[in-house]
């Protein structure tokens, strides 16, 4: 009995074994099958909610914009955000499938996990009709091994007329070709308002103690240095994240550049340079050497992080900090609740000239945002979803991606222009994180929703003139950003072969170790600024020439295309 | 007992020194392993103002409760609560039935193929698939986007099986061999001898499996495509990271972020469920880690 009844669950415990092994084997062989499969399970967990597609198309007069005549489902992969929390059915995507019959299916990944989620998905070719890219790295790696839509195809004035438009306007688009084929298609801002790295002070100060605002870097210098004397105890200048932010935020303002890597497009020399490796490099380190010395530089400059930076901002131990200078309205309203503080402002200054006699800063990219979508090469309704996705390029789309529906939340102004609804816009005046954020949320808009033609300050303005929650010193803020001419547009790096993309990356990893080690000894003066020519020596031994030229030469490839 | 008679015997010099010593080293690390999380708690109840100009070190400042009023507000978080005990629990059962069902034959010596069996599981302990064959075996048992996907590649830890064999290994044949004689089939002695017996390793098992369902978010990320489905612990980490990213900023910068109380409300109010539940397990706890130490 005893041993029948054990050898009985041997038996049954193996057969198991069989079968996971086998539906493991099973399963490898089958990948191409996995996709279609896919389609069906995303329509199926929305099906209970699609029951409204029955009634769309009782306004006849509605259907010119339709792309289909049966209401088509589109699913797209997108990144969630915990400051707009996206969700399906919002009004702006109801407005939507009744204007295009495109009942829009979202899937919401968590922005945390977003990378390993979308990594997943397209190395197992198991992915959304539409899935959102947040860089072009991507592109590159899922671009040439089929997965993705071929889209020069459609580019053309007949089949994207919406699109095309922009096609034609911004040359730089060109640059996301890989091998002469497009595979996503990149979002476009709307009337955006660009900043980006810039010099912020307490200007309060700088009056209260009749410092002229400084004109120049050496200006600038002379100035905190004037603050730590008149404050021992202050740290002047700090800064987050350590040398290598305070090397990506000044070097190019500073006359040299650093970009991500290291590598960073000239604007005035026209070419892509190793910040670090060029003559240029000393002035910078020289200049971060002497407000070491005068004390003015924070002495932990190395090992700053956001919270370090924001503490000593907003107790008044430090003045200034050159970073996203859109900071310092925060750091602005938490320091006046500060007894003794109510007068004290944060606010940007011009940028200021450096040692070369130039005046230049770069803002963040406002035309080409660098958020982009790519097509499922094995979606069903191809043709229909390009023609969608040209709607959602149009001045109609636009509107309804960005304002959500009119008559609910937005009206047209004499002009033509979409406003928001007071009304509307009112119940959110006091929203968490912020009202306009809340009311992105609500409507399912912008940016970080599905909307391909997209505005991210527009809005936000218009939102806040509307409810009030627009300050002064945010008004002279955007002044002072908009009128400044040294702010130019980021580079749209080119795209590079695999073989290249290999190249540089083993380049910038030895070269970047190595230099790692070498910057704060500089900044902290432990080497004389003029040994700097033996560490650009090494960063020839290494290649760094090889990696200018690799970039110097896509560009030009891309530029002749 | 005898350990309470013991200390009344008069220390020499030499062992009370060691004694002064070796408790202020306990309490030194008991201290480092207490103040992170209580700094965690004094924050979520201190005010922003405080905390950004880091004024917080030991005692809460400006307390009050906003943070956690707006965690509560918070649908996604309720949603992800609901989730996060319906995985637990659910899973938790099926982790311990299936555990038990595969370490009580394993733990008896007549087993036909015991040896072989053994090496083939824990050779899993060393040996796994990988995150994409294992991503395509879940799309293709179609319980992609389920909680089956979730609680059913996760249903028997081998680690945690091979404990519990040990400790039921420890069981006398001979009782096993009486229920036999009385007319019990396996499944009888592994519900009414086996399971009663092993109190002390049940509960370990659960604790184990409840915490590591409770702290779970990888796979959830992974398998499952609707926001209703999510548990909380993916929604925290999404809240906890984002700061982060924001800041790195690729927009103006002037979004207000999770302010840092904020972020610790929901880290608190993750986290003090399952901390719970320890105190009423521990004695179980240490009882049953020890079976499986001792009679490995």
């Amino acid at each position: 009995m005893t041993r029948k009844g054990l050898r009985a669950m041997a038996t049954v415990m193996a057969v198991m074994l069989a079968a996971v092994l086998g539906g493991c084997a099973g399963n490898g062989g089958n990948t191409n099958s996995t996709t279609s499969s896919t389609g069906t399970t995303n329509s199926t967990t929305n099906a209970a909610t699609t029951p409204g597609t029955a009634q769309n198309g009782e306004n006849e007069e509605d259907k010119s914009s339709w792309v289909s005549d049966k209401p088509i489902e589109v699913s797209i992969m997108l990144s969630d955000s915990p400051s707009q929390p996206l969700k399906n059915d919002a009004p702006s995507h109801q407005e939507i499938f009744k204007k295009t019959n495109v009942k829009l299916n979202i899937q919401i990944v968590p922005a945390g996990s977003y990378t390993d989620k979308k990594n997943i998905v397209l190395g197992t070719n198991n992915f959304t009709d539409i899935i959102y890219i947040p860089n072009t790295s991507d592109i590159v790696t899922y671009g040439e091994a089929g997965i993705f839509e071929p889209l020069t195809q459609y580019i053309n004035e007949e089949t994207m007329p919406n699109f095309y438009k922009f096609w034609q306007q911004y040359p730089e688009m060109k640059k996301y070709l890989l091998n002469g084929e497009l595979y996503a298609f990149p979002v476009v801002a709307r009337n955006e308002s660009a900043n980006g790295f810039g010099p912020v002070i307490r200007k309060d100060l700088l009056e209260k103690h009749n410092i002229a605002t400084p004109q120049t870097f050496e200006e600038l210098l002379d100035a905190l240095t004037k603050l730590k004397e008149i404050y021992p105890d202050s740290i002047p200048w700090t800064g987050r994240k350590g040398t290598n932010q305070l090397l990506k935020t000044s070097c190019y303002m500073l006359g040299s550049g650093y970009g991500d890597n290291g590598i960073y497009y000239d604007h005035d020399l026209k070419q892509y340079v190793f910040g670090p490796a060029s003559e240029n490099f000393k002035a910078v380190l020289d200049y971060f050497s002497r407000a070491y010395k005068a004390g003015v530089l924070d002495p932990e400059f190395a090992t700053t992080t956001s919270e370090t930076m924001e503490s000593k901002l907003c107790s008044g131990r430090s003045f200034f900090y050159l970073d996203n200078s859109g900071f310092g309205q925060n750091y602005t309203k938490t320091i006046q609740k500060l007894e003794g503080y109510e007068d004290a402002v944060f606010q940007v200054l011009p940028i200021p000239e450096n040692s070369f006699g130039q005046r230049r800063a770069t803002a963040y990219a406002t035309e080409l945002p660098g958020r982009f979508y790519a097509l499922n090469a094995s979606a069903k309704n191809k043709e229909e979803i390009i023609k969608f996705i040209d709607w959602m390029y149009s001045p109609e789309g636009s509107d309804i991606s960005n304002y959500g529906v009119e008559g609910y939340s937005f009206e047209y102004d004499e002009n033509g222009e979409p406003q928001f609804i007071k009304e509307y816009v009112m119940q959110f005046k006091d929203a968490q994180p912020s009202d306009y954020y809340a009311i992105y949320a609500d409507l399912g808009i912008t940016k970080l929703d599905w909307c391909l033609w997209a505005c991210n300050t527009e809005t936000w303005f218009k939102i806040q003139k509307l409810d009030g929650n627009w300050t002064e010193i945010a008004d002279e803020y955007w002044d002072i950003i908009n009128s400044d001419e040294a702010y130019v547009q980021p580079m749209i790096m080119p795209s590079f072969t695999s073989e290249e993309a290999e190249r540089i990356q083993d380049i910038l990893v030895d070269v970047n170790t190595m230099l790692e080690q070498e910057y704060n000894k500089y900044i902290m003066g432990e080497v004389a600024i003029d040994n700097w020519d033996n560490v650009i020596a090494k960063c020839e031994q290494m290649g760094i020439r090889e990696l200018e030229q690799i970039y110097n030469d896509a560009e030009a490839r891309v530029n002749a295309q | 007992m005898q350990k309470t008679k013991q200390s009344k015997v008069p220390q020499s010099l030499g062992s009370k020194i060691f004694s002064i010593v070796n408790y202020t080293i306990l309490a030194l690390v008991g201290f480092i392993m207490f103040y992170p999380m209580f700094y965690v708690f004094i924050v979520s109840i201190s005010s922003a103002q405080y905390i950004n100009q880091g004024m917080i070190s030991f005692l809460p400042k400006g307390i009050n409760f906003e943070a956690y009023e707006r965690v509560l507000q918070n649908k996604d978080i309720w949603v992800g609560y609901k989730n996060t005990i319906l995985y637990t629990v659910l899973g938790t059962l099926i982790n311990v039935v299936l555990t038990a069902m595969c370490a009580y034959p394993l733990s008896r010596k007549e087993f036909y193929g015991r040896g072989p069996f053994t090496v083939l599981i824990t050779l899993t302990m060393f040996i796994s698939g990988g995150m994409i064959p294992l991503y395509l075996v879940i799309n293709n048992l179609k319980i992609m986007n389920t909680m089956w996907a979730i609680l059913l590649p996760s249903a028997i830890s081998t680690y945690n099986m091979i404990v519990m064999r040990t400790s039921f290994s420890s069981i006398p044949d001979s009782l096993i061999e009486s229920a036999y004689l009385d007319g019990a089939n396996d499944i009888q002695i592994l519900a009414k001898i086996i399971m009663p017996l092993s109190k002390a390793i049940i509960a370990t098992m659960v604790l184990f499996y409840a915490v590591s369902h409770w702290n779970s978010y990888f796979p959830a990320m992974l398998y499952l495509n609707d926001k209703a489905k999510y548990p909380v612990q993916v929604i925290m980490r999404d809240i906890i990271i984002e700061s982060d990213m924001s800041q790195a900023g690729d927009m103006s910068g002037m979004a207000n972020v999770a302010a840092t109380n904020y972020k610790y409300a929901v880290i608190i109010i993750s986290i003090v469920p399952i901390l719970m539940v320890y105190p009423f397990i521990q004695k179980y706890f240490t009882k049953g880690v020890m079976v499986g130490a001792v009679k490995g």
